[in-house]
């Protein structure tokens, strides 16, 4: 079999594939029932067509639960990434604090003088 | 929950709020959980969920309320499960076309298809015949024909242009037929075969 054939084999899929799935309109849709009307294994496609989209639309509604796991999982992680965060937080926090402090404390604290804006 | 609740939540969580987060893995985890799974298949759509939690975690004061929540979720699962490592390296099918494929009658003929595709060997097929498909087109056929999204939410979920999100619809849909019937009765030929 040569790649165009099966180039070709793969584009009549596609156009029946569309047709069975309710998208194509028109000269195009007229184009796919003339090849459906003409070949019965392509009758016998689109009807295969039908049927698996029956079927996947049904599987897509049926409910699905995620595993519990996988949703503690997810907490925890936000949990132990929001502690991380506060506890980097709280560190800078006292960090800076403490350098205050130590620059208080050796008295390398420029004298700054208060203005509340007065002019004197 | 509705849209001004929902970004209510997102608000708080942006700020680090832990407690909103959680309500919003408990509201979306099964949309997570489902893409994954119809995505990367059972083995790993657990990996994968708690790798997108981490993600939303972790990026949420990014989300700016401009589309649904569920819509960026969608954007985060599916470029969580397309960057997953591809376990088996899947070949182009187009050009491995011999035949006409084609599902068989369910047996007792016109059975009820919803009865027949609620099966437990018809959804394991259906789980094993999208694992053959191409992954951004498997997310693109999931999207639409399990998911029901629209070929514009497509695209903004995938980040491609709408005539993109088409075609790899297309294209899954395409590769899917070729390989449930692969899954069904092997590739068998067919009474005349095209060309």
């Amino acid at each position: 079999m040569s790649a165009v054939h099966g180039q070709e084999r793969w584009e009549v899929l596609e156009i029946i594939g569309a047709y069975a799935a309710g998208e194509l309109e028109g000269e195009e849709a007229r184009e796919a029932e003339q090849l459906i009307f003409e070949r019965p294994d392509y009758r016998r496609l689109a009807e295969s067509y039908a049927r698996m989209l029956v079927m996947l639309s049904t599987l897509g509604s049926e409910p699905v639960e995620a595993p519990e796991a996988a949703i503690d999982h997810a907490i925890r992680r936000a949990y132990v990434s929001a502690f991380m965060r506060q506890a980097e937080t709280l560190i800078g926090e006292l960090g800076r604090t403490y350098a205050h402090a130590f620059v208080y404390y050796l008295g390398l604290r420029p004298n700054t003088r208060e203005s509340y804006g007065g002019g004197i | 929950m509705n849209r001004i609740e929902e970004r209510d939540l997102t608000r708080r969580a942006a700020g680090g709020s832990v407690e909103a987060f959680r309500q919003l893995v408990h509201a979306h985890s099964g949309l997570v959980y489902r893409l994954a799974l119809r995505i990367l298949g059972e083995e790993d759509a657990q990996d994968a969920s708690q790798e997108v939690w981490v993600r939303v975690w972790r990026n949420i004061d990014g989300f700016k309320g401009d589309s649904a929540f569920s819509t960026w979720l969608y954007k985060i699962t599916l470029n969580t499960c397309l960057n997953a490592r591809e376990k088996v390296t899947r070949r182009e099918m187009r050009e491995q076309l011999d035949n006409i494929p084609f599902l068989p009658e369910p047996p007792g003929g016109e059975a009820d298809p919803e009865a027949e595709a609620l099966s437990k060997e018809r959804r394991e097929e259906m789980q094993a015949a999208l694992g053959h498909v191409r992954k951004d087109h498997r997310a693109a056929l999931v999207l639409r024909h399990m998911e029901g999204l629209s070929y514009a939410e497509i695209a903004e979920v995938l980040d491609v242009p709408d005539g993109t999100a088409k075609g790899w619809v297309s294209r899954g849909r395409a590769a899917m037929i070729v390989a449930l019937a692969g899954e069904d009765h092997g590739r068998r030929d067919v009474e005349g075969n095209v060309g």
